[in-house]
């Protein structure tokens, strides 16, 4: 088998301008690696006209870094004429008819769409283990969890199945997977990229963002992805900035602040030794480090609980077996076709946590439930604003240990979401944020750094990731 | 351990429109009040601003032109209908006489 699929991307470019491998060489390569690497289930639908596109590509000249280079999208980002099934029963036969925003984007600078990745149903659950599909398996010790919820985007990146994949975030569903699965995972701040085509979980926190190999690579794919759109007015107008462009900078003066909370004793202690060797080596480098106290972290994980519930039951109503997707066969009457398409269709994780946002938002429960989250949230915002006055970045673990074994969680219906714990925060506050890998356990399984930014300001992280990238 | 009654699920499951067979009730039982119990932790906090954040965006009244764009034919739009009746998407009857 050929190895172009392992080189950095700007090595790739230049065997594709020199002629060297055509795209074709390199889908086909991909092709071969996914089907070799099955049993990660890391793709949930293969795009069976890659290999006409690519072909298609042959006597092209390359115009861009990403000309001709596969890549692997989230199964919960609709492209067209490609099935896309959010992983659910619900949806296990939709043909989109259109592209979501960022798909455009990436079929405008001629990346190749290798196939849809699987994750956890309608993106609900930290593990991947929701699909009706069937977990993904880490490809770093096959017993363990991807995380999730963009788990095969994971694998297929750690895999080295692909170099590129997109993935959402909704609360830590980019970086808790990449954290499993020892890749560079980037949550863009809310906004940066159009969620048109996004199939909505918690609309006012979900983010599409890049998973990658390296921190350069993945700055390169962000370029591409953000930008206003008109179909999406949650996007916000920007100028165009290269977020590579601080990348390998010397860090020195960096002020980086390590909430309590982050290092306490929630967090096990190898995945703790191994952030605070960071946090030396940072120093050594001259950034400016400081332990600091943050309230209202704790608060996160139900706050997240209540919105994410609750958003979900409205977005998730229209569902209901009319204009698309799966059916009953049984139903005499409107009603009951609605209750059993949606009971046959989806799984159990989804249905407890519609069921649960119905009633949430139902009568004066709104009030009680809803509005004081929206309010707590509002001061998680305040607190992180006011950290950042006299901070950089706030860096932390990713999550409170390496990847679990599969099939742990299956009967606890509270414990998917404490394994956020770390990362919900940031998308109360809407806030970037990126996992990047900083070395394994004494088993292998790989430990990560979060590294938060203020809003707009991924091209800091990028900076910081950098360096720390070269030496762990 | 604590559990919902029966009643209060098939409450919660008919605002979800979501039928359950007599075994989901039993189940559901016990881990919707698992979720119920982590959100009523909401309650317990005391201290907090009364400024409602419904998105981390600052400007959100933004709205579109209204000009008329790009749309999608009625033939692609029915292309994902589970059963169709000529350019119609067919669902059970609404209305008995």
């Amino acid at each position: 088998m050929s190895k172009y699929l392992d080189l950095d991307i700007r090595k790739i470019h230049e065997l594709l301008v020199e002629k060297k491998i055509t795209p074709l060489d390199l889908v086909d390569e991909a092709l071969e690696r996914i089907e070799d690497a099955k049993e990660l289930n890391a793709f949930i639908t293969i795009n069976d006209k890659v290999r006409e596109e690519a072909s298609t590509l042959g006597e092209v000249d390359p115009n861009n870094l990403f000309f001709g280079i596969p890549i692997a999208i989230k199964d919960n980002i609709v492209t067209k004429g490609l099935r896309t099934t959010c992983a659910s029963h619900i949806l296990d036969n939709f043909i989109p008819i259109y592209d979501a925003t960022v798909v455009e984007k990436i079929k405008d600078k001629k990346m190749l769409i290798i196939g849809k990745t699987n994750m956890d149903e309608f993106a609900m659950g930290s593990t991947s283990e929701t699909s009706y599909f069937g977990a993904p398996l880490n490809p770093l010790d096959k017993t363990k969890v991807t995380g999730g919820s963009s788990g095969g985007s994971a694998a297929a990146v750690a895999g080295k199945l692909v170099p590129l994949a997109l993935g959402s975030d909704t609360g830590g569903s980019i970086r808790n997977p990449s954290n499993y699965t020892g890749i560079v995972g980037l949550k863009p701040t809310y906004g940066r990229v159009s969620r048109y085509g996004l199939v909505a979980y918690g609309s006012s926190l979900d983010q599409i963002g890049p998973m990658t190999r390296t921190v350069y690579e993945n700055a390169s794919l962000l370029n591409i992805l953000v930008g206003e759109d008109e179909k999406d007015l949650t996007s916000v107008n920007k100028t165009k900035e290269d977020f590579t462009r601080l990348i390998g900078e010397d860090i020195k003066g960096l002020r980086i602040a390590l909430p309590k909370y982050f290092i306490s004793d929630i967090v096990t202690k190898e995945v703790k030794d191994r952030v605070m060797e960071v946090v030396s080596y940072l120093k050594e480098q001259g950034a400016l480090i400081d332990i600091i106290d943050m309230s209202y972290l704790d608060t996160a994980v139900t706050i997240y609980q209540v919105i994410t519930m609750a958003e979900a039951s409205s977005n998730l109503a229209r569902f209901d077996g009319v204009r698309y997707g799966y059916r009953t066969e049984d139903a005499n009457s409107v009603d009951i076709m609605y209750a059993k398409t949606r009971s046959e269709g989806f799984g159990n994780e989804v249905k407890k946590r519609i069921m649960i946002g119905s009633y949430i938002l139902s009568g004066e429960n709104a009030k009680t439930y809803y509005d004081k989250a929206l309010m707590i949230r509002d001061d998680i915002t305040k607190e992180f604003n006011r950290v950042f006055k006299d901070y950089d970045l706030i860096i932390g673990p990713v999550a409170t240990r390496v990847a679990p074994l599969l099939d742990t969680f299956n009967d606890d219906p509270h414990k998917a979401f404490m394994d956020d714990v770390l990362v919900i925060p940031v998308n109360m506050a809407g806030l970037p944020a990126m996992s990047i890998p900083i070395g394994t356990n004494s088993k292998g399984l790989p430990i990560g750094l979060h590294i938060i930014g203020k809003a707009f300001d991924e091209a800091m992280i990028y900076k910081l990731a950098s360096n720390i990238e070269e030496v762990f | 351990m604590d559990k919902l009654s029966r009643e209060e699920v098939l409450h919660v499951a008919h605002l979800a429109r979501i039928s359950l067979t007599d075994e989901e009730i039993e189940k559901y039982r016990r881990d919707l009040k698992v979720l119920m119990d982590d959100i009523d932790k909401i309650k317990e906090v005391k201290d907090f601003d009364s400024e409602m954040m419904y998105t981390p965006i600052n400007d959100n009244t933004r709205l579109r032109e209204d000009v008329v764009g790009e749309m999608l034919s009625a033939k692609d739009v029915g292309v994902n209908a589970p059963k169709k009746n000529g350019s119609f998407i067919e669902v059970p009857v609404m209305i008995n006489e």
